[in-house]
C-alpha cells in the first residue's frame, strides 16, 4: 500500500487511490466541486490543484493517482493562489442570489470561497444570462445561472440511476443543464442530485422558499420506508421536520436514498398526526386524553385475555424496533399469554421485489426484527384464521401500519376488524380509512421512527440502532409505553421527552404556511 | 527575386489528375506502400523515428517515439487522422486533401502498417465537404484497387479505413476532443492520464496524427529518414508547408523546409506586402501562437526551437502578416470573439476566462475600458494557463498576453482616447 | 412538449439505420443523423431528437448534447441558402465583417435569422480553412472565395438570390 506526504503528514492509501481520497481519509481540506466519492472523475472545476515535488505543473488531486513516496500539499503559496483564481472563475458569472436561494447555509461556493477566496471582485462586465426557475421535472427546480458546470447530476443519472434524463446542452459560457422535452427528471433517485449539488442550481420543489438551514437541527436516523434500511439524517426544528436526506453507508444505501424514502417526513409532523386518544367508532370519535384511556383500553385487554386468551386477536406489522417488539410479546404472549398473532405485511407477492438500486418491496423497516421475536413466541397466524374466527373475538389489536399509502388492503382490513367486538388501534397518524371502523374503537396516537431510539433488522438481517432526533407530538406513546400503561402502571411523566420550545413567531410563517 | 518552394510533399499538386488514382499511380503512387509492406513493422516505425518528423498539427511531437508509446501486444488499435484543421489562419490540409487524397491515404496505410492497425478514421471538419467526397471517393478507389481491405497486396496485412465529417467544433482538433467526437458525444478533451497511444478512441490504444505528418510518412519511407533530413534544420527536420496570409500580396499554401527565415516566407516566397504599406506585427503560427513585432519577426527562422526560443511557436504553421492598416486591439477582439465561441466548456478556467477576456477587450473597443482593464486581462490570462484539461485556454490566453503586452500603446491609446490609434474599427 | 411530431423519409431512416452499424459504437451515428434529419428538413427541430433517440434507440439527452454542441446544426429555421461569411482573423482583416454586414442589409435579416421569403439565412462564422482567398463565405456546402461584395452579390445570383 502506498505511502505518501500529505501537508507533512504521512498517510498509507489502498493502492489505486487518488490523492483527494487520500486528503479526504486524513481528514485535510481540500477545495472541490466536481469531485464525489460516488460517482465517477470528470476533473473540470479544476480546484483540487495540489503541488507535488519534483513536478512543476500543478496537478488535479482527483485524477492523479498515489505513488509511493509522493510529497502532495495544498497549502503552497502557487496552490493558494491558484485556488482563489480559480473559485474566481466560478463565481464570475453566477448570480447574487444568496439572498433568495435555498443553499445558503450548506453552499460549496460560500463555504470555500469564505475559507479560500479574493474577496475583490474584479469582474466588471455584463454576466451570461441563463434560465431561471425551469422545471425540470415533477420534484426538482432549475436555475441554470446559479450552476457551476459540475457536472455531478449528469453523472448521477448517467451511472447510478441510469435514467439519463440530463445533460450538459451547448457549450463554453453558454452551456446549461437540462432535459430534453418529453423526458423530464423523474426516477425514483432524483432528489439525490439536489443533495450533490453543491450551490442552489438544483432545488427541491418540496423544500424551496421553506425554511434556512441554519434554523434547521440534524439527527442521524434509519428509514422506515422499505426493509433496505437506508442510513439517513433528519433535519428538524421545533415546527417540525422538514427534510430527510441520505447518509452514507458503504454497505446498506452507499451515498444514496429512493425519493420515496424522502417523503417520510410528511407523516411525522403534527398536522398529519393523532394528537390525543380517539375513541368511538365509524361517524362518531371523540377525543380523549391519552394516559387515562390507554390504561381503560389496557384494563379492559387484560380482562378478556384473562377469560380467554383466544378471544385476543393482534395484528402486527414490522413498523415498530426490535425493542418495542420485545417489550410486546413478553407482555403479549409472556403474561397475556396470547396465542392469535398475525402479520399484517403490504402487498406479500411482492415482499421480494428489488428495484435493483436501494427500493425493495416490503415497504416495512423492520419486518426481519418483528419476525424473528415472533418466532420465539409460537409465530405467526394466518389471515383465513383470523377471518374464520371473527365471530368468536372479543377485541382485535392491530399495531400499525404508519405508511398506510403502501399498504393497498388497508380498506378491506379496517372492514374485517370492524366485526370483532372492540378494536384497539395503534397509529401514528390515524386516518379517514380508520374512522370508517364499524366496531368501538381506542385509536392510540404513536410515537414515529425519529422520535424514539431503538434498532431496526433490515433485509439482510442486518440491526441498524438509532436514537432519538426530536419529539413532535408529547403525548404519542412509544410501544413500550403503551405496554407499561396497559399493564396497568404509570409512566415516568416528569422524565418524558419535550418537544423543541417555542415556534418563532414570523412573518413568513404566515406566508407560506404550517408544516 | 522569386524563390523556389521544396516540392517534397508538393510536387505533384499542380497536376488534377494528381487527385485521382490513376493520375496518382502515374507519379509514384502506392509504390511506397509496397516499399514499406516488404519491411518489419518496427523497422518502419524506427525509420520514422529516426528522421525525426515532428507532428504538423500544432504540437510538434516527435512522431516515431509516439508511435512507440503503444502498448507492444495485440490489442486492437486505431489510427486517426486529425484533418479537422480549425487554426485560424491554417489552410494547408485542405489543399492536400483535395489536391492529393491518395497520398495522405498512401501515408496512412504505411502509418497503420507500421503501428499494426487495422481500422483508421480520416476525422474531417464538417465545413470541408469538397475535402469529404474528394477523400471519400480516393478511399473507393483505393478499396477497388487492393490497397485497402484484407491481405492489401499480398502481405497479409489487413486494413480498413473510413471518413468521418465534424460538425463544426475548433475544439475537435484537440485529439482526445477529436476521439470524443468521432465516439458519437460532444468534441469534449478527455483528462490525461490515460494518454491516448494507452486508453484513446473506445479505450483502445490510438495514434492520433495530422494530414501533412501522414503524408510525408510517404516519403520518409520513399527517400530514407537521412534524406529526409538533408531538408530543415537538425531538431526541426524537413520541409512543412506554411499557410500564409493576412496582408501579403501572394497569400497560400507554401512548401520550404523549416529553418527558412520568416523574412524570406513574407518577402521572397510571398511577394512582401502591399505597396506603401510596413509590417507591424506577424502571427507566426496560428492565432493560438503569441504575436510577434515586426522586428521579432525579421530576426527569427521557422523552425520549433527558433519560435520557441523567440517567445512563440511554430504551431500550424499559419503565418498571418499584420501590416500597420491594422489595429491590434480590434484584431485581439476578433481572436478572443473566437476562442469564447470555441470553448468547449467543461474546465472553469476555460470557459468562464475565455469569456471574461473577451468581453474585456471588447469593452475597450467600445471606448469603455479603463487602464485596469489592460492589466486584468494579462492577470485573468496567466491564470488560465496550465491550469485545464487541454490547451484551449492556453491558446487564448497567449495571444492575450502578447498583444497587451507587445502593443500596450494601442490598448492605452484606446483606453484614454475612446478610439482606435490606428482606423476606424468594425463592430462584429 | 413538442407540438409537431418529426419523421424521417423512408430513405432516410434506411440511412440512419445502416449508419448505426458503420461505425464501432451506434453514438457515431448520430452526426450523420443529425445532418439527414437537416437534409430534409432545413434545421432540426426539437420533435426530431425525440424521433432520433427512438429509431436510434439513444438517449435524448446523448442526442440532444451532440446536437446543442457542434456550429453547425441548425437550431432555428434556417434560409434555404445559409451564407456563412468567415469573421475570424485574416478575413476580418480583408474585410469579413463589413462584407457580412453589407449582406445582412442586403437581404434585410439580423445576423443568424431567416429572411421573410425563408431563402436566406446570413450568419457570421469562424475561419474556414480559406485564408489566403479572403474574405470569403460558404454557401451550403460551397466556398465562395475572393470576394468584395458586388461579386458575392453575383455569385449569390447564380445560386438563385
Amino acid at each position: 500500500m502506498p505511502k505518501c506526504t500529505i501537508n507533512g503528514k504521512e498517510v498509507e492509501v489502498p493502492q489505486g487511490a487518488s490523492i483527494i481520497e487520500a486528503f479526504k481519509a486524513m481528514g485535510e481540506d481540500i477545495c472541490h466541486y466536481c469531485w464525489h466519492p460516488g460517482l465517477s472523475v470528470a476533473g473540470v472545476c479544476r480546484l483540487c490543484m495540489v503541488q507535488i515535488e519534483g513536478i512543476p505543473k500543478l496537478q488535479i488531486a482527483c485524477n492523479t493517482e498515489v505513488k509511493d513516496g509522493m510529497v502532495i500539499t495544498n497549502q503552497s503559496e502557487q496552490v493558494k493562489d491558484t485556488v482563489k483564481w480559480g473559485l474566481d472563475f466560478h463565481l464570475i458569472n453566477h448570480p447574487l442570489d444568496c439572498p433568495i436561494c435555498d443553499q445558503a447555509g450548506e453552499c460549496g461556493l460560500q463555504d470555500q470561497y469564505m475559507q479560500y477566496g479574493k474577496y475583490d471582485p474584479e469582474m466588471a462586465e455584463k454576466k451570461v444570462k441563463k434560465h431561471k426557475v425551469v422545471d425540470l421535472g415533477p420534484t426538482i427546480v432549475l436555475d441554470s445561472e446559479r450552476c457551476i458546470l459540475c457536472s455531478r447530476c449528469v453523472r448521477f443519472t448517467e451511472e447510478v440511476s441510469q435514467t439519463n434524463e440530463l445533460g450538459i446542452f451547448n457549450r463554453g459560457d453558454r452551456s446549461e443543464i437540462g432535459t430534453v422535452d418529453g423526458k423530464p427528471l423523474d426516477n425514483n433517485y432524483s432528489l439525490n442530485t439536489v443533495d450533490i449539488c453543491p450551490v442552489g442550481a438544483l432545488t427541491s420543489k418540496d423544500f424551496r422558499f421553506r425554511q434556512r438551514v441554519w434554523y434547521l437541527k440534524d439527527s442521524d436516523s434509519i428509514c422506515p420506508g422499505c426493509s433496505t434500511g437506508c442510513n439517513v439524517k433528519v433535519y428538524f426544528n421545533e415546527e417540525g421536520l422538514w427534510r430527510v436526506k441520505p447518509r452514507y453507508n458503504a454497505e446498506v444505501n452507499g451515498h444514496w436514498m429512493c425519493d420515496v424514502g424522502r417523503d417520510t417526513y410528511k407523516y411525522v409532523n403534527k398536522r398529519a398526526r393523532l394528537l390525543k386518544v380517539r375513541a368511538g367508532q365509524a361517524e362518531y370519535w371523540e377525543d380523549k386524553e391519552v394516559f387515562s384511556a390507554v390504561m381503560e383500553a389496557g384494563r379492559d385487554l387484560r380482562e378478556s385475555a384473562e377469560k380467554n386468551p383466544n378471544s385476543v386477536a393482534v395484528v402486527m406489522t414490522g413498523q415498530y424496533t426490535n425493542e418495542e417488539f420485545k417489550e410486546f410479546f413478553d407482555f403479549a404472549a409472556g403474561e397475556l399469554k396470547l396465542t392469535r398473532f398475525y402479520h399484517w405485511m403490504n402487498d406479500p407477492a411482492h415482499a421480494e421485489d428489488f428495484d435493483g438500486l436501494l427500493y425493495r418491496g416490503d415497504k416495512n423497516p423492520n419486518t426481519n426484527g418483528l419476525k424473528a421475536e415472533a418466532k420465539t413466541h409460537g409465530g405467526f397466524k394466518s389471515f383465513e384464521d383470523l377471518q374464520a374466527n371473527l365471530g368468536g373475538l372479543e377485541t382485535i389489536l392491530v399495531l400499525g401500519p404508519e405508511n398506510q399509502s403502501q399498504f393497498d388492503d388497508i380498506k378491506e382490513k379496517v372492514e374485517m376488524f370492524g366485526k370483532a367486538k372492540k378494536v384497539i388501534w395503534l397509529t401514528a397518524c390515524g386516518s379517514e380509512e380508520i374512522n370508517a371502523l364499524r366496531a368501538p374503537s381506542v385509536q392510540i396516537p404513536m410515537k414515529t421512527y425519529i422520535e424514539k431510539a431503538g434498532s431496526f433488522t433490515n433485509y439482510k438481517g442486518l440491526v441498524q440502532e438509532f436514537k432519538r432526533g426530536t419529539t413532535i407530538v408529547e403525548d404519542a406513546l412509544t410501544l413500550s409505553e403503551v405496554v407499561t400503561l396497559f399493564r396497568g402502571h404509570e409512566l415516568d411523566y416528569k422524565n418524558r421527552p419535550q418537544p423543541l420550545g417555542g415556534t418563532k413567531k414570523n412573518h413568513f410563517t404566515e406566508i407560506r404556511g404550517q408544516l | 527575386m522569386a524563390v523556389q518552394e521544396t516540392k517534397l510533399l508538393t510536387e505533384h499538386y499542380d497536376k488534377n489528375e494528381f487527385q485521382g488514382l490513376q493520375g496518382y499511380l502515374k507519379f509514384g503512387g502506392y509504390e511506397d506502400l509496397k516499399k514499406a509492406l516488404k519491411m518489419q513493422p518496427q523497422a518502419v516505425i524506427d525509420e520514422v523515428k529516426a528522421s525525426g518528423l515532428r507532428g504538423r498539427g500544432g504540437a510538434g511531437f516527435p512522431t516515431g517515439v509516439k508511435w512507440g508509446f503503444l502498448p507492444k501486444n495485440n490489442e486492437d488499435r486505431y489510427l486517426l487522422c486529425n484533418a479537422d484543421e480549425g487554426e485560424p489562419g491554417t489552410f494547408k490540409d485542405r489543399m492536400m486533401m483535395e489536391r492529393a487524397p491518395h497520398q495522405l491515404i498512401e501515408g496512412m496505410i504505411i502509418s497503420a502498417f507500421a503501428v499494426n492497425s487495422k481500422k483508421s478514421y480520416i476525422y474531417i471538419r464538417g465545413e470541408y465537404d469538397d475535402s469529404i467526397a474528394i477523400v471519400a471517393k480516393a478511399i473507393k478507389e483505393a478499396y477497388e484497387a487492393g490497397f485497402l481491405g484484407k491481405n492489401i497486396l499480398g502481405s497479409g496485412f489487413d486494413h480498413d479505413m473510413d471518413v468521418y465529417k465534424g460538425a463544426g467544433a475548433y475544439i475537435c482538433g484537440e485529439e482526445t476532443g477529436m476521439i470524443s467526437s468521432l465516439e458519437g458525444f460532444k468534441g469534449q478533451p478527455k483528462l490525461k492520464p490515460p494518454f491516448p497511444a494507452i486508453q484513446g478512441y473506445l479505450k483502445k490504444p490510438t495514434i492520433v496524427n495530422n494530414v501533412e505528418t501522414l503524408a510525408a510518412v510517404k516519403y520518409i519511407i520513399r527517400d530514407g529518414a537521412q534524406a529526409y533530413r538533408k531538408y530543415g534544420t537538425e531538431k526541426s527536420p524537413g520541409t512543412k508547408l506554411f499557410s500564409v496570409s493576412g496582408n501579403v500580396m501572394r497569400p497560400g499554401n507554401y512548401e520550404v523546409p523549416l529553418g527558412t527565415s520568416l523574412k524570406d516566407l513574407i518577402y521572397e516566397y510571398c511577394g512582401g506586402l502591399r505597396p506603401g504599406r510596413k509590417l507591424k506585427a506577424v502571427i507566426p503560427g496560428g492565432s493560438s501562437a503569441p504575436v510577434l513585432t515586426a522586428e521579432e519577426a525579421m530576426k527569427v527562422n521557422m523552425d520549433y526551437e527558433s519560435l520557441a526560443q523567440a517567445g512563440s511557436m511554430l504551431g500550424s504553421g499559419a503565418v498571418i502578416v499584420i501590416d500597420d492598416s491594422n489595429c491590434m486591439v480590434d484584431l485581439l477582439d476578433v481572436t478572443l470573439h473566437f476562442y469564447h465561441h470555441e470553448s468547449c466548456g467543461q474546465c472553469t478556467p476555460c470557459r468562464e476566462g475565455t469569456g471574461w477576456i473577451s468581453k474585456i477587450t471588447h469593452s475597450i473597443k467600445n471606448g469603455e475600458g479603463t487602464v485596469k482593464d489592460i492589466d486584468l486581462i494579462k492577470a485573468v490570462s496567466e491564470h488560465m494557463m496550465g491550469k485545464t484539461i487541454c490547451a484551449l485556454s492556453d491558446a487564448a490566453a497567449m495571444p492575450a498576453i502578447s498583444f497587451v503586452t507587445k502593443f500596450r500603446d494601442e490598448f492605452e491609446y484606446f483606453v484614454k482616447e475612446g478610439r482606435s490609434k490606428v482606423k476606424e474599427v468594425a463592430h462584429a | 412538449m413538442s407540438e409537431t411530431a418529426f419523421e424521417l423519409s423512408k430513405e432516410g431512416a434506411e440511412f440512419v439505420k445502416k449508419e448505426l452499424s458503420r461505425y464501432e459504437t451506434k453514438h457515431s451515428a448520430i452526426i450523420p443523423a443529425l445532418y439527414q434529419v437537416q437534409k430534409e428538413n432545413g434545421w432540426v427541430p426539437p420533435a426530431a431528437i425525440n424521433y432520433l433517440a427512438q429509431l436510434m434507440e439513444l438517449p435524448e439527452s446523448h442526442i440532444n448534447e451532440v446536437f446543442m454542441f457542434y456550429t453547425m446544426f441548425n437550431k432555428v429555421p434556417t434560409g434555404k441558402l445559409h451564407i456563412q461569411v468567415c469573421t475570424n482573423i485574416s478575413c476580418s482583416m480583408n474585410g469579413g465583417r463589413e462584407l457580412a454586414n453589407k449582406l445582412c442589409k442586403h437581404f434585410n435579416v439580423k445576423p443568424g435569422e431567416v429572411s421573410a421569403d425563408g431563402k436566406v439565412t446570413v450568419s457570421k462564422v469562424e475561419c474556414l480553412g480559406s485564408c489566403d482567398t479572403a474574405p470569403m463565405m460558404q454557401v451550403n456546402d460551397r466556398y465562395v472565395e475572393n470576394l468584395d461584395f458586388d461579386k458575392a452579390l453575383r455569385a449569390l445570383k447564380e445560386m438563385g438570390v
